[in-house]
């Protein structure tokens, strides 16, 4: 505990950043969920760290971590890094707007984010990667982060104080 | 003057950013366009990914790992005394089988002398064991411990007991990466053993069943039927074990992989004679 006193909430966040790439990469055979639940915690800490903790590092973070979820997941470059470049692009020209939100709304706006990056994840995998759209997979991503995103606001913001 | 000072500060510092921004941008681009090729970067990128990422991201997993591998041992302990009947059951089975099996194989060699026939067309190049699995999300992938200086190179074939696995889609100096038969974006060329038919089957998505995408002259094969490699597309040796035509529809028809692909520990790399 004494040291995670040294470390800054962005730092954790890059922290919990790793271990759920880590853990969303490397598949385990009888819990296929916990995967998708750690690839969800991905996405939800990366676009908290957009959200709340932005900076010019995340560019090079999304880059970095795009090409390897694309390397791993796909062989091939391509639908990850698009969407995560895109959503930092797009928070560049929409934050003047998404700050004066309340926090309700920011909340909100933080799990549509989220849907909408796995939904053009699955669109630019079926585009650019040849893998079918699968409605099923689409569903139970959706049901997951129903599920986490309540608790994982709850530890970035206790992370945050 | 402090003030100017502080002006052409904020001034770089906005055009380091936005420097920053474009070129990394531009590099993305760029990747994504030629992701697809041979390029030393596309490859420099793929092998570091695969030696120096994947045992960094098994070594952060590990105590998942752990866990995963109790609740196996666990399972399996549970239904160890109902495995032990039906094995018991299989062994009287199975030492039935033996005397027929023996027979057969020395009638086989006799045939075989008199026909001057070779006994298999298979060259092994090298047997391997898994590192991990990329087979949750998206893609149906392997990584197996032995590479380049294993003499493993791009499209040779990956087979175990059961049958064919998948096909090599990239090496490194110790590591190479496995597409497995069930991912949509490979196709192999395969025949029904009773009738020869010919056809492509890729994935079919669900990890589970692999499609037909092609039959040649529509003539669709009878349920039940074994599908071997036909070697046609001189990638694959011919007649590995494929799998069994589980359903037939109108246009297709569905075939179950004999491998167990969520069973795999070890991966025999080979190229045919």
């Amino acid at each position: 505990m004494e040291f995670s006193k040294f470390l800054n909430s962005s730092s954790k966040l890059n922290i919990i950043l790793m271990i759920s790439f880590s853990i969303s990469v490397n598949s385990f055979i009888l819990f296929p969920n916990l995967n998708n639940a750690f690839y969800i915690l991905f996405h939800l800490t990366f676009i908290y760290l957009i959200f709340y903790h932005y900076h010019y590092y995340l560019y090079f973070v999304a880059l970095i971590y795009g090409i390897l979820f694309d390397i791993l997941l796909f062989n091939n470059i391509g639908a990850h890094l698009i969407t995560f470049l895109s959503l930092l692009l797009l928070f560049l020209f929409l934050k003047k707007y998404l700050i004066r939100l309340s926090s309700y709304q920011i909340i909100f706006m933080y799990f549509i984010t989220l849907i909408i990056l796995l939904l053009i994840e699955q669109i630019l995998a079926n585009l650019i990667h040849n893998y079918k759209f699968n409605m099923n997979s689409l569903f139970n991503f959706f049901l997951i982060s129903l599920i986490i995103f309540v608790p994982t606001v709850f530890l970035f913001t206790k992370l945050d104080k | 003057m402090a003030l100017k000072f502080r002006i052409k500060v904020f001034q770089i510092s906005t055009y380091i950013k936005n420097f920053t921004i474009v070129s990394v941008v531009t590099l993305s681009f760029l990747l994504v366009f030629f992701s697809k090729s041979d390029l030393f970067i596309i490859n420099g990128i793929k092998n570091i990914s695969s030696s120096v990422i994947v045992p960094i991201t098994r070594v952060i997993s590990a105590p998942l790992n752990v866990f995963s591998n109790f609740v196996e041992e666990y399972n399996q302990f549970r239904s160890l005394k109902f495995e032990n009947k039906i094995l018991q059951e299989e062994i009287i089975r199975l030492k039935k089988w033996q005397t027929l099996a023996i027979q057969n194989s020395r009638e086989n060699r006799v045939l075989k002398k008199l026909l001057n026939a070779t006994d298999n067309n298979l060259t092994l190049v090298k047997t391997a064991s898994l590192v991990n699995r990329n087979d949750t999300i998206y893609s149906k992938l392997i990584n197996l411990n032995a590479g380049y200086e294993d003499k493993i190179k791009k499209n040779m074939s990956a087979i175990n007991e059961r049958g064919l696995i998948g096909k090599v889609i990239d090496t490194s100096a110790k590591n190479s990466r496995v597409i497995l038969l069930t991912d949509p974006n490979l196709s192999i060329s395969v025949k029904s053993i009773s009738d020869e038919i010919f056809s492509l089957l890729t994935g079919n998505g669900d990890g589970k069943y692999l499609v037909s995408s092609f039959v040649k002259e529509n003539k669709m094969p009878r349920l039940g039927d074994i599908v071997v490699t036909s070697g046609t597309a001189q990638i694959f040796p011919v007649d590995l074990l494929v799998g069994k035509v589980a359903r037939v529809e109108k246009n297709r028809f569905f075939v179950l992989p004999f491998v167990d692909f969520e069973n795999i520990d070890y991966v025999q790399i080979v190229i045919s004679k």
